[in-house]
This record gives C-alpha cells, sequence and structure tokens, in this order.
C-alpha cells in the first residue's frame, strides 16, 4: 500500500489502513517525540496523541508533502507544547502528582536505569547532562538539532518540516551545535561528569 | 582565545563536516593541546547518549492503547477530569480561607487603646469651663 492509498484508506475509516500507518511510523514518531521530552512514557503517550491527530484529521491532509513531514511537524509541535506546559505547570504538576501518587522524575530516572541495568550511574548523568544541555537551546534551534541528530534528516527535510529556508536550517543548526559545545565546555571546566 | 576559537568546530569535526584547511589546522591544534583533546573526548562521550537513544524499544501493545482512545469520545480524559474540578475548587477555598483568616486577624487586634478617653477625664485635664481666662486676667491686675 503506498501512502496515498494508506491516506485514502484512512479518510474512509478504513482501521486496518491505520494500523498498517501506525506500524510503519511508530518508532520515527516516538523516537522523535522521545528525543524532546526525554522520557519514554511520556514520548508514547504524545506519539499516541499524534496518530490520534492523524486520524481524526485524515481529512485535511491535502497531499502536498510526504506523510513523514505531517508527522514530524505535529510530532515535534506536540512535543514541544507539552515541555512548554510543563514549566507552566510546574505548582500544580506537584499536587496532581501527590494526589494521584503517580510519577515524578526521579523514580522515572530510576526506571530508566532498571531498564538498561548495565548503564552505569556516569552514563545517566552524561545523558541528563546532555538533555539539559539540548533544553536550555533557543526552540527553533532544538527543533533542527534534534531532527538532525535524532533523526538523521538531512537539512532539506528539516527545512520542509519546519517550512523555513534551507539557509535558516543551516544558521540554525550552526548556532544549536556553538551553544551546545559552550555549555558542555561549561560543565567539562567544572567536571561535572 | 585560540582554544575558544576551536571549540566552535569540535562538534562539527565529531560530525565528519569540516573539510580541508580547517580540518587540518585543527588536527594540528588538537597534536598541541591537551585541554582540547580532553574537550574532544568529553564530546564525544557526549555525543554517544544521542546514538544510544536513537532507536526506542517499541511497545508491543501500542496500536491496543491506540485503538482504546480512538473509542474514547473526543475530549474526554477520564484521569483529568476530576482535577480540572478539583483545582478551581482548591483555589476558590484558599481564597475563602484568606478572607476568613484576614477578618479574624482584623477582630483579635484591640482597637480599645485607640478609643478616645472619655469627656469626664478630659474635664479634669481642661480648666477652661471652671476657670475661665477673664478671671485669670482680672485677678492678677
Amino acid at each position: 500500500m503506498d501512502e496515498s492509498q494508506l491516506i485514502a484508506g484512512i479518510q474512509e475509516g478504513d482501521r486496518k489502513s491505520f494500523q498498517i500507518l501506525v506500524e510503519k511510523y511508530q518508532g520515527m514518531v516516538v523516537n522523535t517525540c522521545f528525543s524532546v521530552v526525554h522520557n519514554r512514557a511520556d514520548a508514547e503517550d504524545i506519539s499516541q496523541d499524534v496518530f490520534l491527530e492523524i486520524y481524526r484529521n485524515a481529512a485535511s491532509f491535502r497531499g502536498e508533502s510526504k506523510i513523514s513531514t505531517w508527522l514530524y511537524r505535529i510530532a515535534m509541535n506536540r512535543s514541544l507544547n507539552f515541555v512548554r506546559n510543563k514549566k507552566r505547570k510546574g505548582f500544580f504538576q506537584t499536587i496532581e502528582d501527590t494526589f494521584k501518587g503517580g510519577r515524578n522524575r526521579n523514580t522515572e530516572i530510576s526506571e530508566n536505569r532498571s531498564d538498561q541495568p548495565d548503564r552505569n550511574l556516569t552514563d545517566q548523568q552524561r545523558a541528563d547532562l546532555l538533555h539539559r544541555a539540548i533544553d536550555r537551546l533557543p526552540e527553533k534551534q532544538r527543533t533542527a538539532f534534534t531532527l538532525n541528530k535524532y533523526e538523521e534528516l538531512p537539512y532539506l527535510q528539516i527545512a520542509e518540516i519546519m517550512d523555513i529556508s534551507l539557509a535558516s536550517v543551516e544558521t540554525l543548526i550552526h548556532r544549536a551545535k556553538k551553544n551546545l559545545q559552550l555549555q558542555l565546555y561549561d560543565c567539562y571546566q567544572k567536571k561535572c561528569v | 582565545m585560540k582554544c575558544k576559537a576551536k571549540h566552535i568546530d569540535l562538534i562539527s569535526y565529531l560530525d565528519n563536516e569540516l573539510l580541508g584547511e580547517k580540518k587540518s589546522q585543527l588536527e594540528k591544534h588538537l597534536e598541541e593541546c591537551a585541554d582540547c583533546r580532553g574537550f574532544l573526548a568529553f564530546l564525544k562521550d557526549e555525543m554517544k547518549v544521542i546514538e544510544n537513544e536513537k532507536n526506542q524499544e517499541l511497545n508491543p501493545f501500542y496500536f491496543t492503547r491506540l485503538s482504546a482512545k480512538i473509542e474514547q469520545p473526543i475530549g474526554f480524559t477520564p484521569e483529568r477530569s476530576w482535577i480540572r474540578l478539583a483545582q478551581p475548587a482548591f483555589f476558590t477555598l484558599v481564597l475563602f480561607l484568606g478572607i476568613y483568616g484576614g477578618i479574624r486577624v482584623g477582630s483579635i487586634v484591640n482597637t480599645d487603646r485607640f478609643a478616645q478617653p472619655d469627656s469626664a477625664s478630659i474635664q479634669l485635664l481642661n480648666d477652661f469651663d471652671s476657670e475661665p481666662i477673664e478671671s485669670f486676667l482680672l485677678s492678677e491686675l
């Protein structure tokens, strides 16, 4: 089934076409969300919202771009919105977690460690350091860098997803790398890891 | 200063994006500078984090969960529905408690000591009525 047939099937409400789409792009969408939110459970939840949006708004897809471009765009927007809302909700989130007896950052870190028992403490510290450095990048730099590094997308495709020029993508990635190395050098000098 | 300028190129060097003259200049600098070599190794280890995280394990029940979400009515999130009620109720309660607390604190403060002294005590201090100024002046004369 090619892309146009898949979309046509989803537009008609064919659940099988939707399942094929999900199985084809599940990994890509989850990875993209994870590269922004750095948490597996949240990445999975957000990726499911992405597919839900595709399912409910399939009629609005005009076929001018590839399905993958559409998916990347929705995944990045939802992930960045999630991060923004999380920052804004700081205090309320603490209350919610208290009532729900639910997840907090510390338990999630320990869950991630237990999933990868061979990953020692230094590796986790390294990962946390890099995530913090990426999180501090301006949004557009972060988007371009994440798509280039985690998804290994060419600059042209990133330009299409972000709806900017190729030159802008090059500038964003160059600045992102510069900012990252400044933050990492600061940590290197202070011997953070 | 020279090292700082080289640092900018290090991530690009790791990505094999540095070519020609710039690459050879950087490699020559790395042979001479232990700090930059150390930082390069540090960056290399950091970038490995991205390599390790690139392929997340897929949940085998992913589509089952997704199908369940499709069946739910739009906008319904059972986990969050009670929170939408609890949050405004909580803040209304805090507001009323604050107003009530303020009223209680205000009523506890004793305002009696700020009350005007009664006229009898003022009368003893103020002998104007009992001894008018005219009689005083006349007596002086």
